[in-house]
Formats: structure tokens, C-alpha cells, sequence
């Protein structure tokens, strides 16, 4: 879903970044001093994980493939605030390293994939509630990595289909259900993915996590 | 060995152990975009290592897997980073 420099007219460019920028600015101010030093590492590995396994796609249908964007993975681990914050680290290396996503389209990619990703955390806390049922976990990160996708689609197929290049081929009457019809698809991995590790994360009584309250004490 | 160094090592390893299986088919954007008959343009930068790769190293598998390998730790050391700034320093 990353998009690349050419797809998106320049208003829309200078749009999706003063969307981002608003987002990044209250995520800080969120963020900053929320945790105790001892989550760094925490932070650190799951962004280099989400990095990682956003190289390895998967075959979907059709011959296109999906990966992880690993959003509401982060989410769950870090909460929202940092999520979006490490996400969007993540997205700048791989458009500034590795010519994944362009640079003008970097404002859109950071709306798509870190802002949404991030706060379907919000998602993940209404389904589970109080619950500590590891099902309704299972369940609830499921739905919401699958919703944070099929959002992320949506944003994508309305900024492409508003920018002149797709606008010939029939602007968002065509890219939109079209940006949907894969990701519904590719969503299924996305959730699939996220709830197994997530629910597996949880399960473990290991040192990695005790210095970690979202995951712990269920999501307070 | 401490937890986070093994779940580093664990990504690694996984790393190095699926790039031969991961697609290479274009992924939902690319193919609604290929679908529409909407042709990439040149981006504004190709970047040190474009589309994961290294390219002074041959062999596919060996130039995806130091550009993977590199990018996990450009990653660890800008989040690290992030994580040393919105923190709170523990006095003690």
C-alpha cells in the first residue's frame, strides 16, 4: 500500500502531510514521558520486527500479493502514541533507504498506514473492554487489524482516485472498490498474522513484556 | 541472554529464512494501479538500496538479505533513539 512519488496530485500531496504532521505533533506531545525508559528496547525490536516482516509478502489471489503493515501490532505493544511515532520511522526508512513509498506521497503513507494503524489501538480497547477472556483478545485484535487495513485501503483509493493520473481510468468509482476488493483480502493476513502473535505475546511469561503494562494488564 | 537480543536474533533468523518464499507479485496498490493501466513513474529518489536490494552484491538472495539485514538495524538505532527521547529517565 505504499505509495509512490507520480500517483498523487500535489494538493493532495500537501494535504495527507499537514494531516500527518497534526497527527505526529499531538502523538508526541502524547507520547512524550508516558513511559519509563525501560520500554526502549521493547520499542526498538517490535519496529525493527514490523520493518522485517513488511519484506516478506504473501501470496493473496490472482497473482498480488499482501504484507504486514503491522500497525495495530504496534499499537497493542506500545499504545497508540508511540505506534504511530515508530511507524512512521519505519515508513521514512524504507522511502528514504529503499525507494519504498515516495517522498511527496510520504504525508499520505503516514496517514494510511501509521495514523489509522495506530489508533485502531482505540478499536482493540472498545471490543475487548474489561475482558480478559484470551478469545475476545484473539478476536478484538483480529477485527481491528482487519478494519485498520481495509481504512488504510480506503484512504489510499480516495487519494489516488482524486490525483489526475487515475482520474482517466475512472477516479474513485473505480479505484476505491478496487483498493477494497484487495485489501479485504490482504486484511485477512494483516489480522491473522497480528492476533496470533499478539494473543502468543500475551500468553508469555517472559522478561520481554513485565516491563510492559498495555499488554500485560489487559489494555487499561 | 537478554530477552529483547533473542527476539532480535529470532527476526533475523526468520528474515534470512523466508525471503526465498515472500511474492514477488505486485502487491494491492501495484495491481489496481497495473489493472488501470496507470504506469509508475521514475521516483524523486531511488534510494541507497532500491526495492531491497544491495547493488554492488550479486547474487539476489545474498543483496535482499544484507539490505533486510541492514534496514532492521537502521530501524533499531532511529527507534532506539525515539524511545531515548519520549521517555522518561528513570533518577536513580
Amino acid at each position: 500500500m505504499h505509495i509512490p512519488d507520480g500517483f498523487l496530485s500535489l494538493t493532495i500531496c500537501v494535504l495527507m502531510y499537514a494531516a500527518s504532521a497534526g497527527f505526529l505533533v499531538w502523538s508526541w506531545k502524547k507520547a512524550k514521558n508516558a513511559y519509563s525508559s525501560s520500554v526502549t528496547p521493547l520499542l526498538a525490536v517490535s519496529s525493527a520486527f514490523v520493518f522485517a516482516a513488511q519484506m516478506i509478502n504473501f501470496p493473496i489471489l490472482y497473482g498480488t500479493s499482501g504484507h504486514l503493515v503491522g500497525g495495530t501490532f504496534l499499537a497493542v505493544l506500545l499504545g497508540p502514541y508511540v505506534a504511530i511515532l515508530s511507524m512512521t520511522i519505519v515508513l521514512m526508512m524504507q522511502a528514504l533507504i529503499f525507494a519504498d513509498g515516495g517522498l511527496t506521497t510520504f504525508g499520505a503513507n503516514v496517514f494510511n498506514m501509521a495514523i489509522i494503524g495506530g489508533l485502531s489501538y482505540f478499536i482493540v480497547k472498545s471490543f475487548t473492554r474489561e475482558s480478559k477472556s484470551s478469545n475476545r483478545f484473539f478476536l478484538s485484535v483480529f477485527a481491528a487489524s482487519w478494519i485498520s487495513m481495509v481504512l488504510g485501503a480506503l484512504a489510499c483509493g480516495l487519494q489516488i482516485g482524486f490525483s489526475p493520473i487515475f482520474s482517466e481510468a475512472g477516479g474513485v468509482a473505480v479505484t476505491v472498490p478496487a483498493m477494497l476488493f484487495w485489501h479485504i483480502l490482504i486484511g485477512l493476513g494483516e489480522a491473522t498474522i497480528t492476533a496470533t502473535l499478539l494473543t502468543q505475546l500475551k500468553r508469555m511469561p517472559s522478561t520481554l513484556l513485565s516491563s510492559f503494562t498495555v499488554l500485560r494488564g489487559g489494555l487499561e | 541472554m537478554n530477552g529483547h537480543v533473542k527476539a532480535l536474533i529470532l527476526i533475523l533468523v526468520c528474515l534470512a529464512a523466508l525471503i526465498p518464499f515472500a511474492s514477488g507479485d505486485p502487491d494491492g496498490l501495484e495491481k489496481v494501479a497495473e489493472t488501470l493501466g496507470v504506469e509508475e513513474t521514475e521516483s524523486l529518489s531511488s534510494g541507497l538500496m532500491p526495492d531491497y536490494t544491495v547493488p554492488t552484491v550479486e547474487n539476489a538472495y545474498g543483496s535482499t538479505l544484507a539490505a533486510g539485514f541492514i534496514g532492521v538495524f537502521l530501524v533499531l538505532g532511529a527507534t532506539l533513539l525515539l524511545g531515548k527521547t519520549i521517555t522518561k529517565h528513570d533518577k536513580q
